[in-house]
C-alpha cells in the first residue's frame, strides 16, 4: 500500500486536457447516453411489470404519486411545465384505460412509460462545460484561500493570499498518487462522509487540487432553485435528484443513470449516507442503492470485457472533518425528533435553499479554522485493497480475478440478490474506513469528554431529559476536566498506534493547548458556545444540543465505556 | 442454474460418518470427490466401494488430494470436526478463490485461545465456522447445513431434512439442487449466524440430556430440559447478534429433538456416561474424538459477560469439569427462578 501523503500544492492535473475528461465525453455523447439509460431502465422496468395490468397500475400510481407532489409539497424547483406534462399523461393513461385487447394496451402503457422516463432524463441530466468549470477553478480556490486568510487577521493580504496557506489549512492527506494512478487505469467512485452542505462545493474543489478530472454527482434539485448556483451546478457535471419522488421507475432510472455513466467511465462521487449525518456520528449505515450501481457497472464492464481489458472500478473512502459544522443545531434536533418521536420537534433546516447555502458556504469559509480531509487506501467493489497498478488484493493477501464474484460454475451470471449482499459488504469496508480515517481534531475531544462528563453527572436521566437540563445549572470542574481530556487523549494516542483512527498532529502536544485551541474552534461560528470558559474558570456550555453532536464524532470507538 | 446439465463434481472435505452420509446424497444428483487424509480408505472407496461396512455410492470417488477438490469442484461441502478446521482451511485457502461455494457442516465453535479453566473470551474472539471460512479464504459465497442428521440413520436411507442457510440465495439454491432427492429434504434460510449457533449450542443439551438417561429420568424431565435448554440457547443467540427465528426451525428444535432422544449422539453418550460415574478423560478415550458439546460449554461459559443468563451450561461446566454431583446440580437448576413461559417470543 502507497504511503499517506500531506498535499502542500495544487497538483497537476492527471489528463491535462479537459476535453479528454470522461465527464466532457459523457456530456458530448449526451443523446447516446440517454438513450441507453432510458432503454435499460425499460428493460428492468418491464421485467418486473411483465403484463399490461400491472405495467398500467404502475403508470396509474406513479401518475398519482406526481400530482400529489405538485399540490402537497410544492418546492420553487419545479417547473411550470410539469402541469402540463403531467395532465398529458394523465389524458393518455385514461385513453388506454378504455382499450380492450391486451397486447394493444401494453403496446400503449409501453409508450406512455418510456415518454416518463424520457421527460425525468431531461430533468436529471448533468452538462459538463470546460469553461464553466475553468472558472470554478479559478474562483473557488481564491474564495476559500483569500476568506480563511481572512479569519486568520491576516487582513493585508485579502487580495493576495498567500496561495500555500489554503493547502495548510485544508490539511489533505492520503495516497494521492495511487488514487491519480487509478484514475488513468479504471473508474474512480469517491465516497465521502457527509456532515455538512458545503461537503459537496468541498470535495469538488479537493478533487480539482489533487488534479483528479471532475466527476458527476447527484446534487439535490432543491439546491437548483437559485438561477446563478444553479446553472453553475449543472453545468459542472451535477445531476439532479428530487427526493420527494419515490416512484419506481424514477428511482429505477437514477440507478441506470449511475451505472451507465460509470461504465462510460465517468469518475463519480456519491454521498453513501444519503444525506448529511443528523447526530454528528460518522455514517454507521450506508444507503446501498446508489453504491450498488458500483457493483453492477463492475460486473457489465466484465460481461462486456475480459478481465484483462474490462475498465475496473475503484472506491475511494473520503472522511471530511471540521471542527465546525454550521448546520449543527438543525441537524441535531431533526436527528432528536426522529429519534425520539413526539419529545422533539423538528426545527426547520436553515440551509435548505442554494441562496442560504451560499451564505453558509461563505460563512463557513470566513470562519473556517482549517479541516482535514482523508483519503482512505482504495478498494475494488468488494472491498478488496488494490495495489498500485489496480491489482486486487484479497485480506489473506492473495491476487484476485475480480470475475470470479460473478462466477457460477463455468459461467458470469446475473444474480441480483447476490449483488445485494456484495453491496452490504463493501459499505460495510467503507463504514471501517470512515472510522480508520476520521481524524480527531481537538474540538472532537473536548465536546467528547465535556458531554460524557455531564451525562456522568446526571446519570439517572435519558438522553433527552438530559439534553433539557438548563444549560446555567451545568458546570464542569477544570481540572477532573483536565484530567479527563488527557486520558481520552492517550486512549486516542492507542487507537491511533493501532491504526484505528487518525489525529491531528495537534493531538500530541500539551493537553491545555489542546483545550485551548478545541474550545476556541468549537464555537467559532455558533451563537451560543458549545462550549467555554466561565467566571470560575471552570467549563461550561451555552448549548447542550450541539454540544451532544459534536461529542458524537468519536462515537464508534468504544471510548464512552471509560465514563460507564 | 441447472446442474445436471454441468459436469462438474461436488467437493466433500471429509470422510467421516457424517460426511460419508452428505457424500452418499449429493452421488444421487452428480458425481462427488471425496477428501480423505487416509490413503487406506481412499483406495477402499475407490475399489470397493466401501468405506469399513458402509456402502458408499458408485458416484463417489475418494481422493488424498486437497488440490484436486478446490480444481474440479466449485461447490464445497467441509464436514470435519471444528478442531481441525483452522488447519484444514489452511491447507486450502491457496487453492480457493470467489468463484467457490463453501456449505460446511460442522456444528462447532473456534476460538484461537487456547481453551482451560476460567479463561475469558470475547465476542470477536469466538468464530463460526462460516466466519472462520471468510477469514481464513477468499471464498465469500458460504453456507452452512444444519438440521436433524444423525448420519446413521442417514445411511439407512430413513427419510430426513436438513436446513442450507446463507446470505446469498444462490448458495441455498445450489446447495438445495445439490442434496434434495425423494428421501431427503432441503430447506433454506437467510439467517446463517442462527442457523450455525442453534446447531453448535445443542450440543450441550444433548449431554445434559443424557445424563437424564444415565439416571434413569423419563421424559416430563427430557421434556423440561429441551423447552427449558432451548429458551436458554436462544438468550445466548441473541446476545451474539443471531435472532430466535432459526432455532423455531429444523436447525433449532428439529436438530434438539434428535440428538436430545438419540444414544447415536456422540454429545448424547458423553453425558449418558457421566452420569454412570465416568469420567471425562476415560468416556473421551472411549469415544476416540472429542465431543462437540464440550466444547462449545467452555466457550459458552467463558463468554458470560455478554449479558445472557445460561444456568444450565453453568452447572453442567461445573458437573463435567468440576466433579459437581449432578443430583445437586439438578437440584439447583429446579430451584432457578421460574421465568414466563416462552417468554423469547416477543
Amino acid at each position: 500500500m502507497q504511503e499517506s501523503q500531506k498535499i502542500d500544492r495544487r497538483l497537476d492535473p492527471v489528463i491535462p486536457d479537459i476535453t479528454e475528461w470522461p465527464i466532457y465525453k459523457l456530456s458530448q455523447d449526451k443523446e447516446s447516453f440517454l438513450k441507453e439509460v432510458v432503454k435499460a431502465t425499460t428493460d428492468k422496468l418491464l421485467n418486473k411489470f411483465k403484463d399490461a395490468n400491472s405495467l398500467h397500475g404502475e403508470l396509474k400510481s406513479v401518475l398519482y404519486q406526481e400530482k400529489n407532489r405538485l399540490t402537497k409539497e410544492p418546492w420553487k424547483s419545479d417547473k411550470p411545465e410539469e402541469r402540463i406534462f403531467w395532465s398529458e399523461i394523465k389524458r393518455k393513461i385514461l385513453i388506454v384505460d378504455s382499450i380492450e385487447e391486451e397486447d394493444k394496451k401494453f403496446k400503449e402503457d409501453k409508450k406512455i412509460l418510456k415518454e416518463i422516463l424520457h421527460f425525468y432524463c431531461l430533468e436529471i441530466v448533468a452538462n459538463f462545460e470546460p469553461k464553466k468549470y475553468r472558472v470554478a477553478q479559478k474562483v473557488l480556490p481564491f474564495l476559500f484561500g483569500r476568506l480563511m486568510n481572512v479569519s486568520a487577521g491576516n487582513k493585508k493580504n485579502f487580495f493576495f493570499p498567500a496561495s500555500k496557506n489554503i493547502y495548510e489549512k485544508m490539511n489533505i492527506t492520503g495516497p494521492i498518487d495511487h488514487i491519480r494512478n487509478l484514475s488513468k487505469k479504471g473508474t474512480v467512485i469517491v465516497v465521502p462522509t457527509h456532515f455538512s452542505n458545503i461537503d459537496s462545493p468541498t470535495i469538488g474543489l479537493i478533487i480539482d487540487i489533487i488534479g483528479l478530472p471532475a466527476m458527476t454527482y447527484g446534487a439535490g434539485i432543491n439546491l437548483f432553485t437559485i438561477g446563478i448556483l444553479s446553472r453553475w451546478l449543472n453545468d459542472l457535471g451535477a445531476y439532479k435528484l428530487d427526493r420527494r419522488r419515490k416512484n419506481t421507475p424514477y428511482l429505477e432510472l437514477l440507478k441506470n443513470y449511475s451505472t451507465i455513466a460509470i461504465t462510460r467511465g465517468a469518475h463519480s462521487l456519491f454521498f453513501p449516507g444519503g444525506t448529511r449525518s443528523r447526530s454528528g456520528q460518522i455514517e454507521k449505515k450506508l444507503k446501498l442503492g446508489l453504491l450498488g450501481t458500483a457493483l453492477e457497472a463492475q460486473r457489465q464492464n466484465l460481461l462486456n470485457f475480459n478481465e484483462e481489458t474490462a475498465k475496473k472500478i475503484f472506491v475511494v473512502p473520503v472522511v471530511l472533518n471540521y471542527h465546525f459544522v454550521m448546520e449543527a443545531a438543525s441537524l441535531i434536533n431533526q436527528h432528536l425528533a426522529i429519534e425520539g418521536k413526539e419529545q422533539f420537534i423538528a426545527e426547520k433546516d436553515d440551509y435548505s435553499t442554494s441562496y442560504k447555502l451560499l451564505k453558509l458556504i461563505l460563512k463557513v469559509i470566513t470562519a473556517n479554522p482549517g479541516m482535514s480531509i482523508s483519503f482512505a487506501s482504495p478498494m475494488d467493489v468488494f472491498g478488496n485493497e488494490v495495489d498500485f497498478e489496480g491489482q486486487s488484493i484479497n485480506k489473506i493477501g492473495q491476487k484476485v480475478q475480480i470475475k470470479n464474484y460473478f462466477m457460477l460454475g463455468d459461467t458470469m451470471t446475473e444474480d441480483l440478490q447476490r449483488d445485494s449482499v456484495y453491496t452490504s459488504i463493501l459499505g460495510e469496508r467503507i463504514v471501517e474506513k470512515f472510522l480508520a480515517y476520521n481524524t480527531v481534531l481537538s474540538s472532537h475531544i473536548v465536546s467528547f469528554v465535556a458531554f460524557e462528563l455531564i451525562g456522568r453527572e446526571f446519570k439517572n436521566l435519558d438522553i433527552y431529559q438530559l439534553l433539557r437540563i438548563p444549560t446555567d445549572e451545568i458546570e464542569i470542574d477544570i481540572e477532573e476536566f483536565k484530567m479527563e481530556v488527557n486520558n481520552i487523549r492517550e486512549k486516542i494516542i492507542d487507537l491511533y498506534a493501532e491504526g484505528k483512527l487518525k489525529i491531528h498532529e495537534r493531538l500530541k502536544g500539551d493537553t491545555d493547548e489542546i483545550i485551548k485551541h478545541g474550545i476556541k474552534n468549537l464555537g467559532v461560528y455558533h451563537a451560543q458556545m458549545p462550549l467555554e470558559v466561565n467566571n470560575n474558570g471552570n467549563i461550561s456550555t451555552q448549548d447542550l444540543k450541539v454540544l451532544y453532536f459534536y461529542h458524537n464524532r468519536l462515537l464508534g470507538y468504544g471510548l464512552e465505556k471509560h465514563f460507564a | 442454474m441447472d446442474l445436471k446439465n454441468t459436469s462438474h463434481k461436488f467437493g466433500v472435505i471429509g470422510a467421516g460418518s457424517f460426511g460419508i452420509a452428505i457424500a452418499n446424497l449429493l452421488a444421487e444428483n452428480g458425481k462427488v470427490l471425496l477428501y480423505t487424509r487416509n490413503e487406506e480408505q481412499r483406495d477402499s472407496i475407490n475399489q470397493k466401494h466401501l468405506s469399513r461396512d458402509l456402502k458408499i455410492h458408485e458416484n463417489v470417488e475418494a481422493t488424498t488430494e486437497l488440490k484436486s477438490i478446490a480444481e474440479e469442484c466449485f461447490l464445497i461441502f467441509p464436514i470435519i470436526p471444528s478442531d481441525n478446521f483452522v488447519e484444514l482451511l489452511d491447507a486450502l485457502a491457496p487453492y480457493l478463490n470467489a468463484s467457490h461455494i463453501l456449505i460446511h457442516g460442522t456444528k462447532g465453535l473456534y476460538t484461537p485461545k487456547k481453551l482451560g479453566k476460567d479463561i475469558q473470551l470475547k465476542k470477536q474472539e469466538v468464530f463460526t465456522m462460516s466466519e472462520l471460512i471468510k477469514l481464513k479464504t477468499g471464498v465469500v459465497r458460504v453456507g452452512c447445513l444444519a438440521g436433524p442428521n444423525l448420519a446413521s440413520e442417514l445411511s439407512e436411507l430413513q427419510p430426513a431434512a436438513t436446513v442450507i442457510a446463507s446470505s446469498f440465495n444462490e448458495v441455498i439454491e445450489i446447495g438445495q439442487q445439490a442434496l434434495r432427492s425423494t428421501r431427503f429434504q432441503v430447506y433454506g434460510s437467510n439467517e446463517l449466524l442462527g442457523v450455525e449457533l442453534a446447531g453448535v449450542l445443542k450440543n450441550y443439551v444433548a449431554i445434559a440430556s443424557g445424563m437424564l438417561t444415565g439416571l434413569g429420568y423419563g421424559e416430563n424431565a427430557r421434556a423440561l430440559l429441551i423447552t427449558r435448554g432451548m429458551a436458554e440457547l436462544i438468550h445466548i443467540a441473541k446476545a451474539l447478534g443471531a435472532s430466535e427465528r432459526a432455532f423455531l426451525g429444523l436447525a433449532g428444535i428439529g436438530d434438539l429433538i434428535a440428538t436430545c432422544h438419540s444414544n447415536k449422539s456422540r454429545n448424547f453418550r458423553v453425558g449418558l456416561q457421566l452420569a454412570q460415574g465416568k469420567n471425562l478423560d476415560q468416556i473421551i478415550e472411549d469415544l476416540g474424538e472429542v465431543a462437540e458439546g464440550v466444547k462449545t460449554l467452555i466457550i459458552i461459559r467463558s463468554l458470560q459477560n455478554y449479558g445472557y443468563k445460561a444456568p444450565l451450561a453453568e452447572i453442567l461446566y461445573k458437573i463435567v469439569f468440576e466433579n459437581f454431583p449432578i443430583h445437586k446440580g439438578i437440584g439447583l437448576l429446579m430451584r432457578f427462578s421460574a421465568e414466563k413461559d416462552a417468554e423469547y417470543i416477543v
